[in-house]
């Protein structure tokens, strides 16, 4: 009898989990040729169950959607630090992702350790702030818990000197949010917005606030908090006149495509749902054309 | 050829010159006034003092373990360097006098408001005892150190971090996790 109920149990799983994968399988990026593909996630790594299965959808769309990297937007390892608490963490939730070639570009978060830069799969190289390059992209990552003006000074120089089409920049804390708990950085943002601003940055990604949130295009700017991949604080979106989308009721990671002059988004949520999608074209190349952008939220 | 010379000099002393205060030319708007007091000099000393005590920095690896047994052998070797240090050697009272201005004023300033709110936005840690030699709890969030305040306060070298702690503020070793020293009840 214990058996038949075992077994009962395990078949409602099966089938909510095909349900599940039935609805996750849809992909509404564009997957051009040659186009620059990745994934963000942020404030995931606490080795708890929702982190795994958003890993694994993760995993699940990167067969269909093949990206090649995944930016963290911080709060890598929450709690202990151990060997083995940093494995439960990352290594084996995101192992499908790492045995398939996926590399991960981390931003350190208020709950990580700076020894975190050291991790080779975290791909830092021992710096706190950093850049890299993929196709016509340029990456410049901080570290917002330690704006000092060394860190300035650096992102200034290395702002002006990319000849990159497109500048995106991702950090723990973010410039605009409608998060109840955290709400926006005003004084990273009185700092760093007039940086974005002059050196053309299209787009940033933070975390911090354990929600997803695209923000209105703020001075030309286009913010995307994604903070819930891993914990969650629903409930805790407070729609503000900034808001595009949010969505707080469950863990989400978000699918990004850059090709040519076109930035394709979707957000996902950890069964699978698409909350958010839409296109964000290149400023420079817009021209005021109103960008395009739509949601499966009402 | 004589005048060249000079020019090139001149060019290189103006260029030698000018290096050190790039940082700051490029920050100057949240910089008002550049940190320079015969206390932050003793202070950078005393900072420099203690570096010496360092080794070369981790290398980045695959291998978890080695980050951390690594971590904590230079905490180690940091302890014995200095077993009797204690609350104030580096934070000497004239220091923690100069220190203790500086946030005050940063506290009182214009920028006031959105510096309490960084530091509340940041998870602030509360309760927290410290000791000088003694590690930083790694389960325990960093609060962000408010930029308008890195601003006014001594450049510290790789790997140094200025932290705040409920009301203190503390020298952190990042890459031992030691808490290096404090100044107590300093943050309003």
């Amino acid at each position: 009898m214990q058996h038949l109920g075992r077994l009962i149990f395990l078949t409602f799983i099966f089938l909510s989990q095909k349900t599940l994968l039935a609805q996750g399988q849809e992909i509404t990026l564009p997957i051009k040729s040659g186009s620059v593909r990745f994934a963000a996630i942020g404030d995931m790594g606490t080795g708890k169950r929702p982190q795994y299965e958003v890993a694994q959808r993760m995993f699940e769309f990167q067969q269909k959607f093949p990206f090649n990297f995944v930016i963290m937007l911080g709060d890598n390892i929450y709690g202990g630090k151990s060997p083995a608490e940093l494995r439960k963490k990352f290594d084996i939730p995101y192992k499908p992702l790492l045995d398939a070639g996926v590399q991960f570009y981390a931003t350190l978060g208020n709950h990580d350790d700076t020894n975190e830069r050291f991790y080779k799969l975290f791909n830092m190289n021992g710096q706190q702030y950093y850049s890299f390059k993929k196709g016509n992209v340029q990456f410049f990552v901080l570290d917002s818990d330690y704006l000092d003006p060394k860190q300035l000074a650096w992102i200034e120089k290395e702002l002006a000197n990319s000849g990159s089409d497109w500048k995106i920049c991702y950090f723990h804390h973010p410039l605009y949010s409608s998060g109840a708990f955290h709400g926006s950085s005003t004084e990273l943002r009185k700092i760093l917005e007039p940086l974005f601003v002059k050196y053309g940055v299209q787009v940033v990604f933070s975390g911090h606030e354990h929600l997803y949130e695209r923000v209105k295009p703020q001075k030309g700017i286009y913010y995307f908090t994604e903070g819930a991949s891993g914990e969650l604080r629903a409930g805790n979106l407070k729609k503000t006149d900034i808001t595009a989308v949010g969505y707080d009721k469950d863990q989400s990671f978000l699918l990004i495509e850059i090709s040519g002059d076109d930035l394709y988004f979707q957000a996902v949520s950890r069964t699978g749902v698409t909350i958010d999608s839409g296109t964000i074209r290149r400023p420079a190349a817009l021209q005021s054309v109103a960008p395009q952008a739509k949601s499966a939220l009402p | 050829m004589q005048s060249n010379r000079l020019l090139i000099a001149a060019i290189s002393l103006a260029t030698f010159t000018a290096v050190p205060w790039i940082p700051f030319i490029a920050t100057a708007r949240a910089a008002p006034s550049p940190p320079d007091s015969p206390a932050f000099r003793e202070f950078a000393q005393r900072v420099q003092q203690y570096v010496k005590l360092r080794k070369a920095p981790q290398r980045t690896t695959r291998h978890r373990e080695e980050i951390v047994d690594r971590r904590d052998a230079l905490a180690q070797a940091i302890r014995e360097s200095r077993p009797d240090a204690k609350q104030g050697d580096i934070f000497t009272p004239e220091v923690s006098e100069e220190f203790r201005r500086v946030i005050q004023s940063v506290f009182q300033g214009p920028s006031a408001s959105s510096v309490r709110r960084t530091i509340r936005q940041g998870d602030p840690v509360a309760g927290l005892r410290l000791t000088v030699n003694g590690a930083y709890p790694q389960h325990l969030p960093l609060t962000t150190v408010p930029p308008t305040l890195l601003s006014r306060l001594p450049e510290l070298p790789e790997r140094m971090a200025y932290r705040i702690v409920g009301h203190d503020f503390v020298l952190q070793d990042t890459e031992a996790r030691l808490v290096i020293d404090f100044i107590p009840g300093v943050i309003p």
